[in-house]
């Protein structure tokens, strides 16, 4: 279904906007009409703007005490029918790990936007990195699978908002926006459309919420006040919801599931784009604001005759492994340079035969094209 | 005249998890009884609780919407819930260590909110569930599985907390006082704001047996021995108050407006 | 003909250069152009050295930051020392007369704008220096209409302050007309040609 622009959202056009105004707009646009959060550079201008925004479409705000009672409320909030939010940076992130695990295991719909700063710990607050990658993925205890999306630009943190609840929606999953300060502090020309895809929950009742006859089915959601008496819990639990600490089978299915309907859905969710691929020797891998440095690099080295090209990565998990792989075929080298110790180079080394080179930059500020330019090219002649 | 609580509970359940002479199962009984003398329309409460023992007493046994969640958030899980939809007549139901301890900030900022809710803190004075550990409500002195030479701290007066964090209702009663504490529990919820019942509820088997009260039924007499009003506590000295427990109301507004809590509303 | 104009805005904190920054990408954007901001954050726009970067195409551009400014507008000495020796071969210096002693010796033009003394004399307002430079500089270099500047700089403060930066912005146009008039040298070619990143099919 698509969503025709209501009443309390900017009309459709031009706006230049920042990457966090426009993360917040996308998410007022998609149908979100709950926020919670507490305030941290470099994500704060998210929250202050759902502060004035979301009355003004109807939803609900409150500034919690802190980053995990936020998301404890986001949580609460979308068990009683809210399309639910909170924004927050490494720290923040840190503190929400276990109620981002309540929110795996219980299946609640939410959207996460984390502007990543420096760390680790408080790190250089103002400053740019790209090293939660691997805490969005592994950072809640026990096994499970998270959609996590990497946006680049303004427009996709308008475009990613929109698209992380909709996935949260379609999945029942918490799902990560990991934009990076680069691009939430970056002001640029963005197009709001007229409509955007929504996607809802199924809020049937008479099935069991959570459970389902595939092994990687996603349940319906009913909310509080629906009557359908739920009984929601973070501990193992059967189809309807009753506790099952010790049940050997049951475990295992719930655990498996909550993976299976991730993973058996990749080529539903992942998405990638390619530039300068079709005879490139040399394939740059590369997400986030990373990219737009790779990019400009690849389109230069192009110019120069170099056979390069480059793979951008749209979500980062689950990991577009099959796209990396199929792409990554019969090329001479992978390079991929991130702003952390090198989190992504290992999933791209295990999808690719070729030899991987990582760049990785760790101080703060973002990698410059020029040194991509350099880096790229004395691999590629 | 006994009633018949049936209907407020999931026929897949048959029995409590509670150990025996454990008050949780009297104020799952009272809380109840409260809700069905004001005739709550079930649909629309949700029960919120945290980990623990006193965690279990509407999850899974209540025929409601009931949210179960990690240590210590149930107050902030509610206060998402009831911001959200604030027609949830919302009922937070924890442990002392749970709402005190690990969740003392949420409980004294969803205070401060002012937020329409009931919190009913189960203080069993010691972590229950995780074999006897000393707790923030743990008396002075008290002998848990982690203070071998009894516990050399204070511990909190919770409604003093909460109402210092500016709750509209506080009260203190024992499970051994189940009127009492079934009209507080009453006027908890007809509370327009925020409502925090500290209910005593021994545990025998953690606490109790630790502390020379073996035989559950001690544990009961021990704490209604304890027991004492404001009006009797202010004629005593504070060496003579330090071993009873005060109970009553420590904070109440006028609670009239009460359209749309049920028929004794 | 270029793909990007790079322009680097600098000052000291409390200039309002972040502002300036703003105003002028989105003066850009209503004339139908693509633009990309970045600005000092934190401690840093408060501090001696803040600047405001904007980036100015046709089509989106791949990497949004500058990268060697074709334009510096400084409205101090030390913003100006520090980022004078990032500016393009063929960049042009802007800079306020008052505030700014440029070096000696460096190929590219210097032109000097009295915006602060503009602000200060004639309109009893030293805070609207910075919009009167952002006006004489879009006079002066047309990479932005002075209809678009005016409309995004109006929308930008608040309304009780509009009338003071509406006077400050047309003192700006004849500041950067006159500045214009008075060059003996043509300034570059800032026509912007369409070029522009596109992802395999």
């Amino acid at each position: 279904m698509s969503r025709s622009r209501t009443e309390g959202l900017l009309p459709p056009g031009d706006y230049y906007l920042s990457g966090n105004e426009a993360a917040a707009e996308g998410a007022l646009a998609v149908g979100c009409d709950f926020y919670a959060g507490y305030p941290i550079t470099p994500s704060s201008e998210i929250m202050e703007r759902m502060a004035w925004r979301l009355p003004e479409v109807g939803g609900t705000f409150v500034q919690m005490e802190d980053e995990i009672g936020s998301l404890c409320a986001v949580i609460g909030a979308a068990w009683a029918g809210a399309k639910a939010m909170t924004a927050t940076s490494g720290p923040g992130f840190s503190l929400m790990m276990e109620p981002l695990g309540y929110a795996v295991m219980t299946e609640t719909p939410l959207v996460i936007m984390d502007v990543q700063r420096a760390g680790p710990c408080t790190g250089q607050a103002t400053r740019v990195g790209a090293g939660d990658i691997m805490q969005a993925r592994w950072g809640a205890h026990g096994d499970y699978q998270i959609i996590a999306l990497s946006p680049w630009s303004v427009q996709e943190m308008f475009d990613m908002a929109v698209q992380a609840f909709n996935l949260a929606e379609r999945f029942r999953v918490p799902v990560v926006l990991l934009a990076e300060e680069a691009v939430g502090h970056l002001r640029e020309r963005i197009t709001l459309p007229s409509e955007v895809t929504v996607i809802q929950r199924d809020r049937d009742k008479t099935r069991p919420p959570f459970g389902s006859e595939e092994p990687d089915g996603v349940p319906p959601m009913p909310a509080f006040g629906d009557g359908a008496d739920l009984l929601v819990t973070g501990s193992t639990h059967d189809e309807w919801g009753f506790r099952k600490t010790e049940d050997p089978e049951v475990q295992r299915r719930l655990v498996t599931r909550l993976s299976r309907k991730i993973l058996d859905h990749r080529a539903e969710i992942c998405s990638v784009e390619t530039y300068c691929m079709e005879d490139a020797q040399v394939m740059v891998v590369a997400y986030g604001f990373t990219a737009r440095s790779a990019l400009h690099a690849v389109r230069h080295l192009r110019g120069e005759g170099l056979e390069v090209g480059m793979m951008r990565l749209r979500t980062l998990w689950p990991f577009p492994e099959e796209a990396v792989a199929r792409m990554g075929e019969g090329r001479a080298r992978v390079l991929v340079p991130e702003m952390n110790l090198g989190q992504i180079q290992g999933e791209v080394q295990k999808a690719v035969d070729c030899p991987v080179e990582a760049y990785h930059q760790v101080n703060g500020e973002v990698i410059p094209p020029s040194v991509l330019l350099k880096w790229i090219r004395e691999r590629s002649l | 005249m006994s009633r018949d609580m049936n209907a407020y509970l999931r026929e897949e359940i048959q029995r409590t998890p509670f150990c025996p002479g454990c008050g949780h199962g009297i104020l799952m009984g009272v809380l109840l009884r409260a809700i069905d003398e004001m005739a709550l329309p079930m649909e629309r409460v949700l029960f919120v609780s945290g980990i623990g023992c006193a965690a279990w007493i509407p999850s899974p046994h209540f025929k409601a919407d009931t949210l179960h969640t990690i240590h210590g958030r149930a107050v902030a899980f509610a206060t998402g819930a009831k911001l959200y939809n604030p027609e949830l007549i919302t009922l937070v139901v924890s442990g002392d260590g749970d709402l005190s301890s690990i969740g003392g900030n949420h409980l004294i900022h969803a205070a401060r909110r002012d937020l329409d809710m009931t919190v009913l803190c189960a203080n069993n004075m010691i972590y229950g569930m995780t074999g006897g550990q000393v707790a923030s409500t743990t008396p002075e002195g008290a002998e848990t599985t982690t203070t071998p030479g009894g516990n050399p701290e204070r511990p909190f007066d919770l409604c003093r907390l909460v109402a210092a964090a500016g709750a509209r209702y506080v009260a203190r009663y024992g499970v051994v006082q189940p009127l009492l504490l079934k009209r507080a529990i009453q006027k908890g919820i007809r509370t327009r704001g925020f409502a925090f019942i500290e209910v005593l509820s021994p545990c025998p088997t953690q606490f109790g047996r630790r502390n020379r009260l073996r035989d559950p039924a001690e544990t009961m007499k021990s704490l209604k021995a304890r027991l004492i009003s404001q009006r009797q506590a202010k004629s005593l000295t504070e060496s003579e108050r330090a071993s009873r427990i005060v109970y009553g109301e420590f904070a109440s507004e006028d609670s009239d407006d009460l359209e749309g809590r049920g028929r004794d509303a | 003909m270029k793909e990007r104009i790079e322009i680097r805005l600098c000052g000291f904190g409390g200039q309002g250069i972040v502002l300036m920054g703003l105003v002028l990408g989105e003066a850009a954007v209503r004339d139908g152009l693509w633009a990309a901001g970045s600005n000092s954050y934190g401690a840093q726009a408060r501090g001696s050295a803040c600047q405001s970067e904007v980036v100015l195409s046709r089509a989106p551009v791949d990497y949004p930051r500058v990268l060697a400014p074709d334009l510096l507008v400084a409205l101090s000495q030390e913003a100006y020392e520090r980022y004078v020796i990032d500016l393009q071969k063929e960049g042009v210096a802007v800079y306020d007369a008052g505030l700014v002693k440029p070096r000696g010796g460096l190929p590219q033009p210097h032109i000097p704008v009295d915006a602060t003394r503009t602000a200060v004399e004639g309109l009893s307002q030293k805070q609207v220096a910075n919009m009167v430079m952002l006006a004489a500089v879009a006079a002066l270099t047309g990479i932005v209409s002075q209809k678009a500047l005016l409309g995004a700089a109006l929308d930008a403060v608040p309304a009780r302050l509009r009338e003071i930066n509406q006077r400050a912005l047309e003192a700006g146009f004849r500041l950067g007309e006159s500045a214009r008039e008075g060059l003996s040298y043509p300034l570059p070619d800032w026509t912007l040609c369409e070029a522009s990143a596109r992802a395999d099919a």
